[in-house]
């Protein structure tokens, strides 16, 4: 027992861990108690006050020490973090919203970078995505990346994923932030990204280990992934997009909407296009977030921007160093390329057929009739344009140009 | 007196010959048969005793014994009562023999001594003309078959009193025999056509393809797309069969008891379209003594699944074997059967339960959902299809479009070709489409230059290609460069190929819908 109570960290892990005690809970008792050892000390009537009936048993089931170092150990040994309001580590932006969580579990290197990287932008946008959606999102990423501006998202299908992949492509710094424990993986095909991300950023999460996800936990997740940032970027929402809540979490605090325009007609875009409608900052390219960052001349001028560009310049260099070293252990698959190829090089048969694609995905019958080159030739044609990354299947059969 | 004739029983997809001998000796009036036989071979007796009153032969209050040697195979079906009887009449002196040493005697009896025709007479016929046997008294409604073999003197006989005049030499009946060489070419005409079908370009080119190489087919796809109005209209484009191949195919159909009276042999590859109900004998062949199944009519022809996600999984499963080897071999308590099963897969399904997969806009199904209902098929079965294609629906424009379309006879013609390039390559091994090559073979006849073997080493790490996923690319590329009229494998040839392999619904590394 002494072990927890002169213990900052065990008690914070504590303190985190008990069962049917969410955050709102743990506001009250710290309202009325004001530090956590005065909690882990109080009379069972004062803490009766607070939680009520139900809560208590399991509250004082909770006070045993050996669960918490059991914890303790099993975060050691999957080198997991624990950060807490007050530990050097934890992220200074999350104290500036409201209902901050009493504590993160870390995978990756986001204590010592995301207090160091001045800029940081939310991705986000849904599950059910288009093809255009997620080419932008990747594009977007991949440029602020480049641009030493870390990128949060929360490692959902679609949209999401296209934006840590980007980032990754790009060797940024990138966070995701789970809606579920720190070792689950969510949606479960991602499991490659997710070691990517850890590798070249961080994951984090506030639920403990084996949490599985719950439709309940989303909502809450969103405001760390908006608090962590310095503006949010919708991509493409419907109507009654999940990605609405974190705008709504980044108005709260305080924080600029971005939100990409789309076709009026489109499902995936009426969310965003109400954004804008309603007075987000409308983004038709990257930059147009950097200059909301750090001013029209952000290139020249700004320190902000400099420092941030070295910033990445530093972290690509460690992260590569890292990745040499995982090399060995790890295939990486995503990172692959960095930078575009330019469109200017390319034989004059590649260029009837780039010229039929765009963002929209064509059916390869399609591409075969407005290039007119017969099947062979455009299929080999297309397969070489794959090859130098300048066109993407989003589908097998279905080509759209890579930006 | 003791006598002795010959007749055939078929054994799987091939013909044997089985001696029938008989005894009339002094004792008891019985009639006693031997020789591992199966109850409808037991039956021949009583049907014998009655036909033969009913012929007016007048059976002696003898002990009559029959042997159907050799004794160690099961004997089945209706076909040894001609030859019982035949065998009877010469043991008791009735009918003298004369020269029956070359004779082989198949058909059933009726009770009336009318002689009624049997399945499995060419396989038989053909079998027992391997063996030396150089004439055959088979009932007449199965002359036209028995006369598909070469050089055979055919009788045909229709009651049994003709039968017996006509082997004591009273009856002369004009024999037949089959000299003409040649396959008579008749012209197939197909009441489709390929020009029906609006747009779809590179479904069509992937169908080309697949008949001219033999390749096997999974067509993704919306409902309405075209699939199975497409897969209809296969058999329109396909390479004709030459006389070997008819020959197969129409033994297969002679057991099975699906021959045509009119027009005996085979001319239309076969094209084979089970109900997803289907079960596991029914679509590989089962039995007590084992029928052909599914796969084995469709030999040398196409077997069209559609609905591939509604069968049942263990009966895609079971295909497996039959889709490696092209013959499927099953095995009883008395024998193990072997049937050819060289067919060409062509299999249709929706790519989620709503059947709209990747259309956003209208497919309303999880990804989970889409998973589920995918993960019916296993990869060992989707490793052996060569050609996998995503169909889109067909556009308002493209139904309207009064644009020439070619016909199937177009298309064939290009078949046709490739064909005979192949014909010419495989002149002295014992395969006619790129799809057989096998082992040696692949090496002695696929040879690849430096840069298209730099692509596929890339394929084979980038796609997560099985060994055999190899193999059937370069078959497949093989028969694209054949289309092409081209003598080597190009580098165009090799990336259409890998296009087709990974470019349906299962190749897809993530279920995003666009």
């Amino acid at each position: 027992m002494k072990q927890l109570e002169n213990d900052e960290y065990m008690l914070n892990l504590w303190f985190c861990n008990i069962e049917g005690v969410g955050n709102v809970s743990r506001r009250k008792l710290l309202e009325a108690f004001h530090t956590i050892a005065n909690i882990y000390d109080a009379r069972e009537e004062l803490i009766k006050n607070v939680l009520g009936d139900k809560i208590i048993k399991a509250f004082y089931e909770s006070k045993n020490a050996n669960k918490v170092i059991e914890i303790s150990e099993r975060l050691n040994e999957r080198k997991i973090k624990f950060v807490y309001p007050g530990h050097e580590d934890y992220p200074k932006k999350l104290l500036n919203i409201y209902d901050y969580p009493m504590g993160l579990y870390v995978r990756g290197n986001l204590g010592n970078k995301i207090n160091e990287f001045n800029s940081s932008i939310a991705i986000v946008g849904s599950r059910v995505s288009s093809a255009y959606g997620r080419e932008i999102a990747n594009n977007f990423a991949r440029n602020l990346a480049m641009n030493g501006i870390s990128i949060i998202s929360g490692l959902a299908r679609g949209i999401d994923s296209a934006a840590h992949k980007g980032a990754l492509v790009a060797n940024g710094h990138t966070i995701a932030v789970l809606g579920c424990g720190i070792n689950v993986t969510y949606p479960k095909e991602n499991i490659e990204l997710f070691l990517e991300v850890e590798r070249n950023g961080a994951i984090i999460s506030e639920y403990g280990l084996d949490v599985s996800p719950n439709a309940g936990f989303f909502p809450c997740r969103n405001r760390i992934i908006s608090g962590l940032s310095d503006g949010v970027c919708v991509v493409e929402a419907k109507k009654k997009s999940g990605s609405l809540i974190t705008v709504d979490c980044a108005l709260e605090q305080g924080k600029q909407v971005y939100s990409v325009p789309g076709r009026l007609f489109d499902q995936n875009s009426e969310g965003t296009n109400n954004l804008i409608k309603q007075g987000a900052y409308c983004v038709c390219s990257y930059k147009d977030i950097l200059s909301d960052l750090f001013g029209e001349d952000y290139t020249k001028n700004k320190d902000i921007y400099i420092e941030n560009k070295e910033k990445y310049i530093e972290n690509k260099t460690e992260i590569k160093d890292n990745c040499e070293n995982d090399k060995k252990k790890y295939k990486s698959n995503i990172i692959k390329t960095e930078g575009n190829v330019n469109k200017n090089c390319l034989a004059p048969m590649e260029k009837m057929v780039y010229s039929c694609l765009s963002l929209e995905p064509t059916y390869i019958d399609d591409v075969i009739n407005m290039a007119g080159l017969g099947i062979t030739r455009t299929i080999s044609t297309l397969y070489m344009l794959e090859e130098k990354k300048v066109v993407k299947q989003p589908l097998k059969g279905y080509y759209i140009v890579a930006i | 007196m003791f006598s002795k004739v010959i007749s055939s029983a078929v054994l799987g997809v091939d013909g044997t010959i089985i001696n029938v001998e008989a005894d009339v000796n002094d004792g008891l009036p019985m009639f006693t048969m031997v020789g591992y036989l199966s109850s409808s071979v037991k039956e021949a007796g009583e049907r014998v005793r009655t036909a033969l009153k009913n012929s007016g032969y007048h059976l002696p209050p003898k002990r009559v014994t029959i042997n159907l040697s050799p004794a160690d195979i099961r004997k089945d079906g209706s076909a040894f009562d001609l030859p019982i009887a035949i065998a009877v009449l010469i043991a008791m002196g009735i009918t003298p023999a004369i020269d029956m040493e070359k004779t082989v005697i198949i058909g059933e009896l009726g009770l009336n001594g009318e002689i009624k025709p049997v399945t499995g007479i060419l396989p038989m016929v053909h079998h027992c003309y391997r063996y030396g046997i150089t004439k055959c008294i088979v009932p007449i409604a199965n002359v036209q078959e028995a006369l598909l073999v070469r050089h055979m003197e055919v009788v045909g006989v229709s009651d049994l009193r003709e039968a017996s005049y006509y082997i004591q030499g009273i009856l002369q009946i004009e024999s037949k025999i089959n000299e003409n060489d040649e396959c008579i070419n008749e012209k197939i005409i197909h009441s489709i056509d390929f020009n029906e079908i609006s747009g779809q370009g590179i479904l069509k080119r992937g169908m080309e393809i697949a008949v001219a190489g033999f390749h096997n087919v999974l067509m993704t796809g919306a409902a309405g797309a075209g699939k199975s109005m497409l897969a209809k209209r296969l058999p329109t484009i396909m390479p004709e069969m030459s006389f070997e191949e008819s020959v197969e195919v129409t033994k297969i159909y002679s057991i099975a008891g699906l021959l045509d009276n009119k027009d005996v042999l085979v001319r239309k590859r076969p094209f084979r379209a089970p109900h997803h109900t289907i079960s596991n004998h029914a679509l590989v062949g089962g039995g007590m003594v084992p029928k052909p199944g599914e796969v084995s009519l469709a030999h040398n022809g196409v077997l069209f699944l559609d609905e591939l996600l509604e069968f049942d999984k263990s009966v895609l499963e079971v295909m497996r074997q039959p889709l490696e080897d092209r013959k499927i071999t099953i095995s009883r308590v008395h024998a193990a059967y072997s049937f050819p099963a060289d067919f060409m897969l062509v299999a249709a399904m929706n790519p989620c339960p709503c059947g709209y997969f990747p259309d956003m806009k209208k497919c309303s199904c999880s990804v989970n959902q889409i998973k589920r209902y995918q993960s019916k098929i296993s990869g060992p079965l989707l490793d052996r299809i060569d050609i996998n294609m995503e169909v889109k629906p067909v556009t308002c424009k493209e139904i309207f479009n009064d644009e020439k379309r070619e016909s199937s006879e177009d298309i064939r013609a290009r078949v046709q070709q490739a064909r005979m390039l192949q014909i010419k390559r495989y002149e002295n091994e014992n395969i006619f489409f790129n799809s057989q090559l096998e082992g040696k073979m692949l090496k002695k006849y696929i040879r690849l230059g430096e840069e298209e073997n730099k692509i596929l080493e890339k394929a084979f790490t980038e796609m997560d290609l099985s060994a055999r996923g190899v193999y059937r690319i370069l078959k497949l590329a093989r028969t694209i460069a054949d289309l092409a009229l081209s003598t080597e494998i190009k580098s165009e040839h090799l990336q259409e190929a890998l296009f087709y392999r990974n470019s349906g619904s299962f190749y897809y590394n993530n279920y995003d819908k666009i």
